[in-house]
């Protein structure tokens, strides 16, 4: 447990500097939180601009404007950037934000590693969307990467690999920095199970990307040797097993989607019950519940590749470890319901995307339990249904526990209250759009129509359509959420240290918004006790 | 940690024995991830062999 702040200890960074190298040099969490949130944002708008173009041209059957190469091209540099760009720097700007106020500390345990895992990813990304310019197109083989097909693509391939290398490197050092400022970092008497939900589900996913990040950085060095040193590590000619790439892939891969939808469990902990005004239900069996799905997800990862063909004992194995998730995720569902039951209910926007994540991300998970029957998943495979399950995970899952997440704790960065009308709206439309653009792609999938085709029977068209307009709905609903942030820079209504009147947490103990070094006196124990009624 | 604009002395002992945990908790952490990745490498190496 960690001693009080020696009082010399707590000034070590307390200087602001101005202009432009306050961000290039900055070592504080709130500073570089900021700057992760930007670049998300940033990099959320330039997937959804590919995923329009994607969408565009699948709004008919027939090649319409684009050749299936850059078509291709879309749907992997789409999918790369709203993983590693958008979904991931937006959780890890808000653990800058927030895990430091929640534990009581001061600033994160490393700030200069800090520093540097940020302005590792601007590099990284102009690197892999640079490629786009490079003969040849940007890579067109998938976000999985899958030799032998990978290893055709042209002059991109290095840039593809160096980037995820930088990539991989930024995710290990963030995390190496939220492990150590949680374990090393928390104020006296913020013992473990005292901590927030946000604070857990940010330490086991930090966990979880120390174990999966460096088997994906080894998969693509090996990709890397196989194009340029000829190692045959996946080429069948020289001996090498193509298929053994899918099983370090979804080593990495499996855990990856809970590294990107734990952080979301983590804020919807702390959004329903203030906006319950009730304690969280269950705490310490969330916390366990976490837990066990951060530890299922290490051995469920060939059930993204029944069809390569596997011993009738392996997929049991992989079908009914898959299937054993949905228990815990089940006891989270019913706490946050739990919670609910009997509350004083209201519906500000963070309460609201908090229960669209709730009812979607269930249809998310659902739909893969059925993927997870094996026979059944021989049907679905490489189908639309698996871009619907996905999406419903990812988007009204992890992107929607963002949004709760931005929505909650904006008012306590800014120190001003944002439009809640204007949010109200952005919710309404992103909650209706985001049901027309993925739920057709179930009929289309169980209709038998392929994923990652530019062209499609004309059988397929009028759910493509309904699936394109709510596309367009969806990506124009998120142009007022950057509005929505500038107006209330600017001229939103002041708050004080409480901007939500049934708020629990050491974060509502500081002024709004919050002052440069949040902690630099450790919080009393009866602060920390108010702030811990979960 | 070092502080820029100040000429006060060094942080007292008590700050002592926490960095050296954050920095040793730092590095074990790096070396589990550097561990992984030359492992899954040295794996498929040894898998190919057979």
């Amino acid at each position: 447990m960690a001693e009080p702040l020696a009082p010399a200890a707590s000034h070590d960074h307390d200087h602001k500097p101005h202009g432009w190298r306050r961000w290039v040099y900055a070592t504080n969490h709130k500073d570089i939180g900021t700057m992760y949130l930007v670049f998300a944002c940033t990099m959320f708008f330039i997937g959804g601009f590919m995923a329009m173009l994607i969408r565009l041209e699948l709004f008919k059957p027939g090649l319409q404007f684009f050749d299936p190469q850059f078509f291709n091209s879309m749907t992997t540099m789409h999918a790369l950037i709203m993983i590693f760009g958008a979904v991931m720097p937006a959780w890890t700007g808000l653990a800058n934000w927030m895990i430091p106020m929640q534990i009581g500390a001061p600033d994160m345990a490393l700030p200069r590693l800090n520093n540097f895992s940020f302005w590792i990813l601007p590099f990284a990304f102009t690197l892999l969307l640079s490629s786009l310019f490079v003969p040849g197109g940007a890579p067109a083989g998938g976000w999985t990467m899958y030799p032998p097909l990978v290893l055709q693509t042209g002059a991109s391939f290095p840039m593809l690999i160096f980037s995820i290398h930088l990539m991989g490197a930024s995710s290990i050092l963030g995390a190496i920095n939220v492990i150590v400022t949680i374990v090393n970092m928390r104020t006296p008497g913020m013992t473990l199970l005292r901590m927030p939900l946000f604070v857990w589900t940010w330490l086991i996913t930090a966990y979880l990307l120390i174990a999966v990040m460096p088997v994906l950085a080894g998969a693509v060095t090996m990709l890397l040797t196989d194009h340029f040193f000829g190692t045959t590590f996946f080429t069948a000619a020289g001996g090498g097993d193509p298929v053994m790439f899918q099983h370090i892939f979804w080593f990495f891969g499996h855990p990856e989607v809970y590294i990107l939808i734990l952080p979301a469990f983590g804020i919807i902990s702390e959004v329903i019950p203030t906006f319950s005004r009730k304690p969280l239900f269950g705490y310490e069996a969330m916390v366990y519940a976490v837990a066990s799905i951060a530890f299922l997800s290490f051995i469920v990862w060939a059930h993204h590749m029944f069809t390569v063909g596997m011993p009738l004992a392996a997929q049991l194995f992989f079908m009914l470890s898959t299937m054993l998730i949905a228990v815990p995720t089940g006891v989270k569902v019913f706490n946050w319901t739990a919670t609910m039951w009997k509350g004083s209910l209201s519906f500000e926007p963070p309460m609201l995307f908090a229960l669209a994540f709730l009812f979607l991300f269930t249809i998310g998970g659902f739909s893969g339990l059925m993927l997870a029957i094996v026979p059944a998943d021989y049907q679905y495979q490489d189908t639309y249904f698996v871009v619907a399950h996905f999406h419903y995970v990812l988007v009204p899952g992890a992107v929607f526990g963002i949004m709760a997440g931005v929505y909650y704790w904006l008012p306590k960065w800014i120190g001003r209250m944002y439009d809640l009308k204007l949010a109200t709206w952005h919710f309404w439309l992103s909650a209706i759009f985001v049901n027309v653009l993925f739920f057709p792609q179930h009929f289309l999938g169980l209709a038998g129509m392929p994923r990652r085709i530019p062209d499609y029977a004309v059988q397929f068209t009028d759910w493509n359509m309904v699936s394109s307009i709510g596309a367009f709905g969806f990506g124009l609903a998120q142009l007022l959420f950057p509005y929505i942030i500038w107006k209330c820079v600017r001229s939103g209504e002041r708050v004080g240290k409480k901007a939500w009147e049934g708020a629990h947490g050491l974060e509502w103990e500081l002024p709004s918004p919050p002052p440069y070094h949040s902690w630099t006196t450790p919080p009393s124990d009866a602060v920390i006790a108010r702030g811990a009624e979960h | 940690m070092q502080p820029h604009t100040s000429t006060a002395p060094a942080a007292p002992s008590a700050e002592d024995p926490r960095r050296r945990r954050i920095r040793r908790s730092a590095l074990l952490l790096a070396l589990i991830a550097a561990a992984l990745y030359v492992g899954f490498i040295v794996m498929t190496v040894v898998r190919g062999w057979q």
